[in-house]
């Protein structure tokens, strides 16, 4: 897996490319890389997903515990580009009433302005 | 002049920030003008009063009391139909025509006749018509004088405040309170030596000093258009709607709107106990005062100077005082101050000798004005300050107006009364004698005053949280409402598993029907069919391998039967004695899935020896799937060998929430062997700081005990993993108890550390601020173990992200929440201030600390 990091107006934004999966994992973890950013008072998170194949529940603890982290400071993390494949697994685990997931990576920055 | 430097001057009077300066400063200039006006009238009415016979003291406010509900019914009409400038304006000019007219009055009656000029012969009739009347009915005209003098007041008092919540939101104008009450005070002052010193020097008769009152108050006129005017502007560059938009206020809403409401309800009754109380005071001064001074020019200089001399005092009692007071200890004590000092001077007349009388009236008298002036007023407006912008104005018209008018008037009823019943009359000689009678009710009236202070002020925080809500909800919590996680873990476990291997797969669909917990959509997805899943079992139990082995079943079977079927299998003595021999060797085996399968299996044995050897094993296995499935079987048997093993995986990133929660699945046994390692430094730091959220998981009386003692320790490696796991645990177990002693120290120490980021930032502005936050953050978790967690968790996100309204409400709810050593510390920290005065105000209170 590779994360990388970007930052457009006032949204920190995650590039995701591989597998985020248990076996992949250096000892910087995605939910640390979140962390990072919102102890540097960053609050809008988008985690780009366009890149990822599959995830296990490694994977899927990561992305909550980044969405619990950012909600508890009163900020915004959503997904985009996710694949078909995960939306429905998502959708069919209602993960997607609590995460917000975007098609497209542009509206969900766009979002981010809108609320 | 600048801003900055009339800030600078304003600051002496109270806490003035910023662009405020202006509107406060002419707000207070407009009550100095009010009570200016105000104090020349008053020792003019109080002489022309007490000149009459004792009787007729009554009926001056018994009118008032009588009368005021017509005057509120009309203002209210007025406040509602007209715009909020139009009203102010023809109030005053109102005011201005009935003092020129009253001028005319006792010129008369000090003349005893008309010396104005007429230019028409009718003129002379009326005139003399005049001159006639007025002489008849002098104390009729007193009466009428008063009760005028007392709607002026009151309505002039009411319109101030009523501007002040216009323009000023409730914590501003807490801060500013000072400064409009010292306007007020400086009024009275100018006043009243006004008229000591024109009435002493002879310069002026009394009623002439009422030619003066219309110059001031013209004065008053233009002052209070220019404040609305210039906050108009404000509110239109920044869109804030800040003044009202004429809220519609009827007598019968006004009167509904505190009936209604609890809080409104307890603030009138409060107020009627201490007016009475007041009314018989001064009925108990102006007995003691006639029979002391007789002539009435001599009177009128006394009572001017008696004035100026409770104003003086009043003023530098509020200067150096009242702010000091709501500071230090809060509406709270405030608010009992002047009902305990005037309880206990009351009760000192049946102790005094007769020579003392006048000294003892005076000091009472005195005292009642001054606390009336200054820390009462104060502290009744703050109190109102919270109520919500509509139900304020119309609470207020009622209860400033109508109630205090009739609670004057109920003492004025009560001292008639008294008079008759205890034939005052006859006793004119028995003034002391006279005044303990009064003092006997008055003591009474002073006991319910007192006891409705601390009605009053258990309502107002839950006053102040009715506007305080959630901005968001945690994220725990929006997790828990709407997904259960452990079954979504299971979910993509299975899915992953389906890739890796047919018997695993099984094996976690199992685990997931036993859950229950499947939609159809997910049975679906996970293609369920419980004919397979049966055959796959028996497929393990005979190693068959290969297809279905009982293929195309159609029993229709129940979940609950399917799985005692299933435990069945798997208990089945044959079973596991099989899996137990063959696990050694695939524990030993160098494919990965085969010790998935393994470790998963283990969780449906019995606990062997061998079957607890071979999960030793599995649990140090170099792959994180393997030993994810070997935490889990070591959750289903919690066994004591196994607990290093699975504290050594706290450390590694891929596996450490699995070994948190089977940590926690040991419950309460586990707290003694994970505590020494929490303590101890030579443990690896990743470890030491995934305990604290077993120790929350596990949310036990001890558990809470241990993270408050390593809370202690104040190390800043586990401060963050210490703080948020008690406030988990606070969430998720309000039973458990925390003992303020153990936590204050490290809620001080936390807010220390946050004050030193803003004393001695330790690197640039950005980097600083989002440090900052981060302690404020924990500061607010630690507190809600000490208070009310649900009304922390509002204040803090209210601060953060909260309209203007909210964020100051917000933080008058902390101010009377929280204790004075933490205030001190965490406001200058929370509230909205210039850089330079945070770190000055820090520097102040770390000293004092």
């Amino acid at each position: 897996m590779i994360i990388k990091t970007r930052e457009i107006d006032n949204v920190v934004v995650f590039d995701v490319e591989g597998e985020i999966r248990r076996t992949d994992t250096a000892q910087e973890t995605l939910h640390s890389l979140v962390e990072a950013q919102l102890d540097r008072g960053r609050r809008n998170v988008l985690l780009n997903l366009g890149g990822v194949e599959f995830i296990d529940s490694f994977g899927v603890g990561q992305i909550l515990a980044s969405y619990i982290s950012t909600q508890n400071l009163g900020g915004r993390l959503k997904l985009c580009k996710i694949s078909h494949k995960l939306l429905l697994i998502f959708q069919i685990t209602m993960l997607t009433k609590v995460l917000d997931i975007h098609e497209d990576c542009d509206r969900a920055l766009e979002s981010f302005g809108k609320a | 002049m600048p801003d900055g430097r009339l800030e600078r001057i304003l600051r002496g009077f109270g806490d003035v920030r910023g662009r405020e300066a202006r509107a406060a400063l002419s707000l207070s200039a407009f009550f100095f003008l009010i009570t200016f006006t105000f104090y020349i009238i008053k020792p003019v009415k109080e002489s022309f009063l007490i000149g009459t016979a004792p009787t007729w003291w009554p009926f001056a406010e018994l009118a008032t009391a009588l009368l005021i509900g017509f005057v509120v019914a009309l203002n209210a009409r007025l406040l509602d139909r007209l715009p909020r400038r139009t009203y102010l304006t023809a109030s005053l000019l109102f005011f201005i025509a009935s003092l020129l007219a009253f001028w005319f009055v006792f010129d008369v009656h000090q003349r005893s006749l008309v010396t104005t000029p007429v230019a028409d012969v009718s003129g002379i009739f009326f005139f003399l018509w005049a001159q006639i009347t007025i002489l008849n009915s002098w104390q009729v005209l007193v009466i009428v004088f008063c009760f005028w003098a007392d709607i002026f007041i009151a309505l002039s008092v009411t319109q101030f405040w009523i501007a002040v919540n216009d323009i000023f939101d409730p914590h501003q104008a807490k801060r500013l309170v000072g400064l409009f009450v010292a306007g007020g005070l400086f009024g009275g002052i100018a006043g009243s030596g006004a008229a000591a010193l024109v009435t002493f020097a002879r310069v002026l008769h009394a009623e002439d000093l009422l030619l003066v009152c219309p110059v001031l108050l013209v004065l008053a006129l233009v002052v209070i258009n220019v404040v609305y005017a210039e906050q108009r502007k404000i509110d239109t560059a920044v869109g804030d709607e800040r003044i009202a938009r004429g809220f519609k206020v009827g007598y019968l809403e006004s009167f509904r709107a505190v009936r209604r409401d609890r809080y409104l309800r307890l603030l009138a009754a409060m107020l009627a106990s201490s007016m009475v109380a007041g009314s018989l005071i001064n009925y108990q001064f102006k007995t003691v005062v006639k029979s002391f001074v007789t002539n009435d020019q001599q009177r009128t200089a006394a009572i001017a100077v008696f004035f100026l001399i409770i104003l003086a005092v009043s003023t530098v009692f509020h200067l150096l005082t009242t702010g000091r007071v709501l500071r230090t200890y809060g509406i709270r004590w405030a608010i009992l101050v002047a009902p305990a000092f005037l309880l206990l001077g009351s009760a000192a007349v049946f102790l005094i000798p007769a020579g003392a009388m006048l000294a003892w009236a005076c000091f009472v008298r005195g005292s009642d004005k001054s606390f009336d002036n200054t820390l009462s007023q104060s502290v009744r407006e703050l109190l109102y300050i919270p109520v919500s912008a509509d139900v304020k104005y119309r609470a207020k018209l009622f209860i400033d107006m109508f109630v205090s008018k009739f609670a004057t008037g109920l003492g004025a009823a009560l001292f008639l009364l008294l008079y008759y019943t205890r034939m005052f009359g006859y006793r004119a000689d028995q003034p002391l004698a006279v005044v303990r009678e009064i003092g006997l009710v008055v003591l009474v009236f002073l006991a319910l005053w007192l006891v409705l202070t601390r009605l009053v002020y258990r309502e107002y925080p839950a006053v102040l949280k009715k506007d305080l809500g959630r901005l968001w909800v945690p994220g725990q919590d929006v997790v828990d409402e709407h997904i259960d996680e452990r079954l979504v873990r299971e979910v993509f476990e299975a899915i992953q598993s389906r890739e890796r291997s047919t018997t695993l797969y099984y094996m976690n669909l199992f685990n997931l029907v036993r859950s229950n917990n499947l939609t159809p959509e997910l049975k679906e997805l996970l293609g369920i069919k419980r004919d397979e899943i049966k055959a796959r079992a028996m497929d393990a139990l005979f190693d068959v391998g290969g297809g279905a082995f009982f293929p195309g079943l159609d029993e229709a079977i129940t979940d609950t039967e399917f799985q005692k079927e299933i435990d069945f299998i798997f208990l089945l003595p044959s079973y596991q004695k099989i899996m137990d021999d063959r696990l050694g060797g695939i524990v030993a085996s160098p494919s990965e899935v085969d010790r998935i399968e393994a470790a998963n299996s283990i969780c449906r044995m019995t606990p062997s020896p061998s079957t607890m050897e071979a999960l030793t094993r599995l649990l140090q296995d170099p792959s994180p799937d393997v030993v994810l499935y070997a935490l889990n079987s070591a959750s289903v048997h919690r066994r004591r060998e196994h607990l290093p093993l699975i504290v050594r995986q706290l450390a590694n990133p891929p596996t450490a929430a699995e070994a948190q929660t089977a940590l926690a699945a040991y419950g309460p046994d586990v707290l003694g062997f994970i505590a020494p390692i929490l303590r101890s430094a030579d443990e690896p730091l990743e470890i030491r700081r995934a305990i604290p959220d077993v120790l929350a998981r596990i949310g036990t009386q001890k558990a809470a005990d241990i993270l408050v003692a390593e809370l202690a320790r104040r190390l800043d490696d586990m401060e963050q993993p210490l703080v948020d796991a008690l406030y988990k645990l606070r969430a998720a177990r309000p039973e458990v108890r925390f003992r303020a002693k153990d936590l204050r120290p490290e809620l001080l120490h936390l807010i220390v550390k946050a004050c030193d980021l803003v004393t001695d930032p330790p690197g640039p502005p950005d980097a600083g601020k989002a440090q900052l936050d981060i302690r404020i953050r924990r500061v607010f978790d630690l507190l809600t173990l000490l208070y009310p967690r649900e009304e922390i968790v509002n204040d803090y996100q209210n601060i953060l992200q909260g309209t203007a309204k909210s964020v100051d409400y917000s933080l008058e709810h902390l101010d009377n929440l929280l204790d004075r050593e933490v205030k001190e510390l965490l406001f200058p920290l929370i509230e909205d201030l210039p850089a330079g005065e945070r770190c000055l105000r820090l520097k102040k209170a770390l000293r004092l600390k």
